[in-house]
């Protein structure tokens, strides 16, 4: 199967990662996951992905927020599509999310994300590429 | 009236006391008003028949004191609410009764003597004595009344004073009359006392409710202080505990949905059966941690709770406790190939402590140790005693605590960074439930690190013996 696209998840949580990798690759997508923000910034500026999913409260409460306002911030990350998987709007940290900065966030999805979203979400921001 | 402004820290009825003196100043300058214009008044239609000179002089004595006191009741006002100004006002309540009554004696003196009826003007002077002062010196200001009127009237009779007749009763010389003379000045005297009597009754009465009144609003106000303090406390624990419960819900929800992830890919078609394996592995190893999480919290909530109730706390020897939980954590150590070093003082003071608590204290800490430590490290172990305390220490050759989390790896569900690495299982509380325990002991426990050369936690007691 043609690769389609290769997607990075950043998740503290090793395990949600590696369940969302197994059923990205199942669907054709590349996978690469990062366990903190800062890792995933690395990962993503040394080779672009196509797509990030993006965790929130990772070692901070809003540690996603800081990282999608840093892509915002770097010409060549700034229209790499995001994805934020959050518990946050749902949760008692609503409180701490900014709402008066314009968010660099092109999706929000609420935790608990089944992986046929995921992989449903991944598909739609991924454009077909030709190889 | 009482002020309740005042009511605070003043002694009950010195504001009564001191605005009755106002009140009793501008009732004196209405009577000088009086006198004057009745002088005048006498003047006009008896002319000569009337002392003038002195009646007129005794006014202006008046007036003048009672200027003086004008300026002395406000410096009174104005100064510093207490006893002592309790004391002078009443002092001052009693000059200017006694002034009043000898200015009234001479008043009578030079208009008719026992034969002007002004003389019932004793029984206000003794009224006011009764509302301001005690019932005692109320009756010794009705008897110096009487004392005074007695005497005008008696050195009048006798002779010993001359008598100013008073134009109104011409040609009757009552004041020589000497039954007429005894049964006035008996008269007068019961009238006094009586109006004394009566009076103060009153007066006491009232008094003794406002004292009530004031005491019981002094209960109010400590009271409604106390609610606010203790209103204050509980708004704390409330966000306390609001700022708990966050941070336990998404500790617990984070977990629940991977595993609920996990499980999703363990059903789906194209899961092989390595996959499906793996997945359920992570399950239960997700679970396990879970409800060791939750063992956990409910420790910690049983530490929370202890801080405000009283655990079962006793004396007890530490040095026992720390050699059972050593013996225990002895072969974990070896088999992580670790060298465990104990080192207790010999004849240690006892600790005020629940056995079972301070074991939780060293086992939380021996497993930190043993767990970020590398293979072939140290960890010791030492019970040490100072003047007046029981220190504890663990230390250890593993990974070290990056300065950046030193400071917070006390907080519930904090883990240091290289922590979370090294040993993804933890929940980031053992710390938090260490001091929690140690501090309801009113002992102190802190933490020393480099990274890469290990850790230092030391915690203190203090002696039970002392």
């Amino acid at each position: 199967m043609a690769v389609k696209g290769e997607v990075l998840i950043i998740d503290d949580d090793p395990d949600l990662c590696e369940a969302v990798r197994i059923a990205l690759e199942e669907d054709g997508f590349a996978v690469r996951c990062a366990s903190n923000g800062l890792q995933g910034l690395d990962m993503m500026r040394e080779k672009r992905p196509d797509l990030v999913f993006l965790d929130v409260i990772m070692l901070t409460p809003t540690e996603g927020v800081y990282i999608s306002q840093e892509m915002a911030d770097d010409p060549n990350l700034r229209d790499l599509p995001v994805v934020m998987v959050t518990s946050i709007t749902s949760s008692e940290y609503l409180g701490l999310f900014p709402t008066d900065t314009a968010l660099h966030v092109d999706m929000f999805l609420s935790k608990p994300v089944s992986l046929s979203k995921f992989v449903e979400v991944a598909n739609r921001f991924v454009r077909p590429q030709k190889r | 009236m009482i002020q309740w402004q005042a009511v605070e820290g003043e002694i009950p009825f010195e504001t009564e006391l001191i605005e009755r003196i106002g009140w009793l100043i501008r009732l004196r300058w209405l009577a000088v008003a009086g006198t004057g214009i009745a002088l005048s008044l006498g003047w006009l239609l008896y002319g000569q028949a009337l002392a003038l000179l002195p009646l007129a002089g005794t006014i202006l004595a008046i007036a003048l004191y009672n200027s003086q006191f004008y300026l002395y009741a406000r410096t009174l006002q104005l100064s510093q609410a207490g006893l002592a100004r309790l004391q002078q006002a009443t002092r001052f309540a009693c000059l200017q009764i006694v002034l009043d009554l000898l200015a009234l004696s001479i008043l009578l003196h030079f208009a008719g003597g026992i034969e002007n009826p002004m003389a019932l003007f004793f029984v206000f002077h003794i009224m006011i004595a009764s509302i301001l002062l005690s019932r005692r010196v109320s009756f010794l200001m009705a008897t110096l009344g009487a004392v005074l009127f007695a005497a005008m009237a008696g050195f009048e009779y006798a002779g010993l004073l001359p008598h100013h007749p008073l134009p109104i009763v011409e040609g009757v010389a009552l004041y020589r009359h000497g039954r007429y003379v005894l049964t006035v000045v008996g008269v007068m005297a019961l009238t006094l006392w009586l109006v004394a009597y009566l009076t103060s009754s009153i007066s006491v009465r009232l008094r003794q409710r406002d004292r009530e009144l004031v005491e019981s609003h002094r209960a109010i106000l400590a009271r409604s202080r106390e609610l606010q303090a203790a209103n204050e406390r509980l708004r704390k624990i409330d966000a306390e505990r609001t700022r708990f419960m966050t941070l336990v819900t998404h500790e617990l929800r984070a977990p629940i949905n991977t595993v609920h992830t996990c499980a999703e890919l363990a059903l789906t078609g194209y899961a092989s059966p390595e996959t499906v394996r793996d997945m359920l592995e992570r399950i239960k190893r997700r679970t396990s941690e879970l409800s060791e999480l939750i063992s956990d919290l409910l420790r910690l909530a049983r530490a929370r709770e202890e801080a405000s109730r009283d655990e079962k706390v006793g004396v007890i020897q530490p040095a026992d406790v720390l050699q059972s939980v050593v013996q225990l954590m002895k072969t974990e150590a070896d088999s992580k190939d670790l060298f465990l070093s104990v080192d207790i003082d010999p004849d240690l003071p006892p600790v005020r402590a629940n056995p079972d608590r301070l074991k939780l204290v060293w086992t939380n800490l021996l497993s930190n140790a043993i767990k970020y430590t590398e293979p072939g490290g140290i960890v010791a172990v030492a019970l040490k005693r100072t003047d007046r305390e029981v220190v504890g220490m663990v230390r250890d050759t593993g990974i070290g605590i990056p300065p950046e989390d030193l400071p917070r790896i006390f907080e519930e569900f904090y883990r240091a960074e290289n922590a979370r690495a090294l040993c993804p299982v933890g929940t980031g509380v053992g710390l938090a439930i260490v001091q929690r325990i140690v501090e309801n002991w009113g002992g102190k426990i802190w933490a020393e690190s480099e990274p890469g050369l290990g850790s230092k936690f030391t915690f203190v007691l203090p002696r039970a013996d002392l």
